[in-house]
């Protein structure tokens, strides 16, 4: 079994964080300026995370979906949620990862190059809120 | 080096001078016979092409596309897709330097698979064999013959669309330094330093393993004792052989290692300064070196060790690159290329949001990669 035990303990903390991170004015500010809509398709748990930095909702700098939906996404990741738990923790390189196809990405990828140094505050963003939700044995 | 690692070759290279002649054998066995060339005009002009054609004895010729240029586009791309489709091509040969045989694998991709080449763009889109296609190099530098990538110009967006898949790597790749001897000695020059950026930052790299290291390692002295020769002796097969095996070599490495700043610096002067990357790449290497080693000494000190028997390490390596430079008449200070200062800041900012710079040893932003830029001016 993965790091995560279903779906729903998936959208806890990865989407969880990413609406964290969406109330950044840092952090958040510069991905809204990309107006991308990125969707993260998950495996073992099955599950989507979709975020929308071109269309927002009011409230944050980009809207955070969990599961399916109708957004037309400009790229798309694909991943095992354990790795994606690892890149959340700064444990995953992502040009490594790509290339080794523990990631796969279709849409213009140097789009999100270019956010990678926005996205580093997330890391311990990510750490933090594990551990406000309890998830101390996740971090280990 | 990272303790995880892959290594991945679905390549056969045949290299020796005269190889080419072992082509069509190679052709008929994999069950295809209508070939379709992909090549330039210099080429075809300077008598490279008839050449190859000439050795097409029981293979027959559905059609030559001579129109691939230095940063071939999507819109060539698609037209040489559209062209081999109409002549029934089901063999693609990619004759010439890194942008037709990238272009051959874009039109692989395209052919093999229907549709738009941007439907494609990304990382781990292609997911089952391509076509059959083979690969013979007329430069020594970018190793694409081997390399699981193709980086093809979105003209429309400006920026190089990146294809990497294990399947885009040509099936054959031969060798021959008879087709070579012909390469200018500035073109001899540049291409060897980008062979030999690749070689240096694919050993360094936080992705390299011990295969990529010990490729990187041979390619690197390969250079080091073959491109001076090259370049003054353009007919020196031994030479010209030699920097074949070092740009296949170091494009094995870095195909699976990756590179580091000095690549995503060249990337940069290339894109909003129009520098050949040989040349940029060359200029950049030893003072992304000094950068790196600094902070991270063991690789180099590692390389060094290999190469001249000496634990030294980055100052060495990068005088002896800068040394090389001079040796190989190609600019070593970011001056001799006619830069202003001022376009530095916009360079260092492109560069530090490439790819490249996520393998790169030490972590460096755009005011570190600025220091680097100031430091090769």
């Amino acid at each position: 079994m993965g790091v995560f035990k279903d779906a729903e303990q998936l959208y806890q903390c990865i989407a969880g964080m990413m609406e964290i991170c969406s109330e950044d004015q840092a952090m958040g500010g510069k991905i809204r300026e990309a107006e991308l809509v990125i969707r993260f398709v998950y495996s073992d748990p099955d599950s989507q995370i979709t975020v929308d930095a071109k269309n927002p909702a009011p409230h944050g700098y980009f809207t955070v979906y969990r599961g399916e939906n109708d957004l037309e996404p400009e790229v798309v990741m694909e991943m095992k949620a354990d790795v994606a738990h690892r890149f959340w923790l700064g444990k995953v390189n992502l040009v490594s990862a790509l290339t080794r196809g523990e990631m796969k990405a279709r849409g213009p990828i140097p789009k999100i190059m270019k956010l990678l140094p926005a996205i580093k505050p997330a890391f311990a963003i990510y750490t933090r809120h594990l551990q406000n939700l309890g998830y101390q044995d996740l971090l280990a | 080096m990272s303790d995880y690692w892959q290594f991945y070759l679905p390549t056969r290279i045949i290299a020796g001078p005269g190889t080419l002649q072992d082509l069509p054998e190679h052709i008929l066995a994999s069950e295809h016979r209508r070939v379709f060339l992909i090549t330039d005009r210099v080429l075809r002009q300077n008598g490279i092409v008839d050449k190859v054609v000439s050795v097409l004895k029981g293979v027959e010729m559905a059609g030559i596309f001579d129109e691939v240029t230095p940063d071939s586009e999507v819109a060539l791309v698609e037209k040489a897709a559209r062209l081999a489709g109409e002549t029934g091509a089901d063999y693609l040969l990619a004759v010439g330097g890194g942008s037709c045989i990238d272009t051959a694998k874009a039109v692989n991709l395209v052919l093999s698979r229907g549709g738009n080449l941007r439907d494609y763009e990304g990382f781990g889109q292609i997911n089952t064999p391509l076509g059959p296609m083979a690969a013979i190099p007329t430069t020594a530098g970018t190793g694409s013959e081997v390399t699981q990538y193709a980086l093809i110009l979105d003209k429309q967006n400006h920026y190089k669309i990146t294809f990497l898949s294990p399947y885009l790597a040509p099936a054959l790749a031969i060798l021959d330094p008879e087709l070579t001897i012909s390469m200018p000695p500035g073109l001899t020059a540049a291409t060897g330093m980008d062979a030999l950026g690749h070689a240096v930052e694919s050993f360094v790299s936080t992705s390299t393993g011990p295969l990529a290291r010990g490729l990187a390692t041979e390619a690197c002295e390969l250079i080091f004792r073959n491109l001076p020769r090259a370049v003054a002796a353009g007919d020196d097969l031994a030479a010209r052989l030699a920097m074949l095996l070092a740009s296949n070599l170091a494009g094995i490495a870095f195909s699976n290692a990756l590179v580091g700043c000095a690549h995503a610096l060249a990337h940069a002067l290339g894109a909003l300064r129009e520098v050949p990357h040989g040349v940029a790449v060359g200029l950049m290497l030893p003072h992304s070196i000094r950068f790196n080693s600094r902070q991270e000494p063991d690789p180099y000190r590692e390389l060094t060790c290999r190469l001249f028997g000496s634990t030294a390490g980055g100052e060495m390596l990068a005088d002896m690159i800068t040394r090389l430079l001079q040796e190989c008449n190609l600019p070593y200070r970011l001056s001799q290329l006619g830069l202003a200062e001022d376009d530095l800041p916009a360079v260092a900012g492109s560069a530090s949001v490439d790819g490249a710079m996520y393998t790169n040893p030490r972590l460096a932003d755009a005011e570190d990669l600025l220091v680097i830029l100031q430091s090769a001016y």
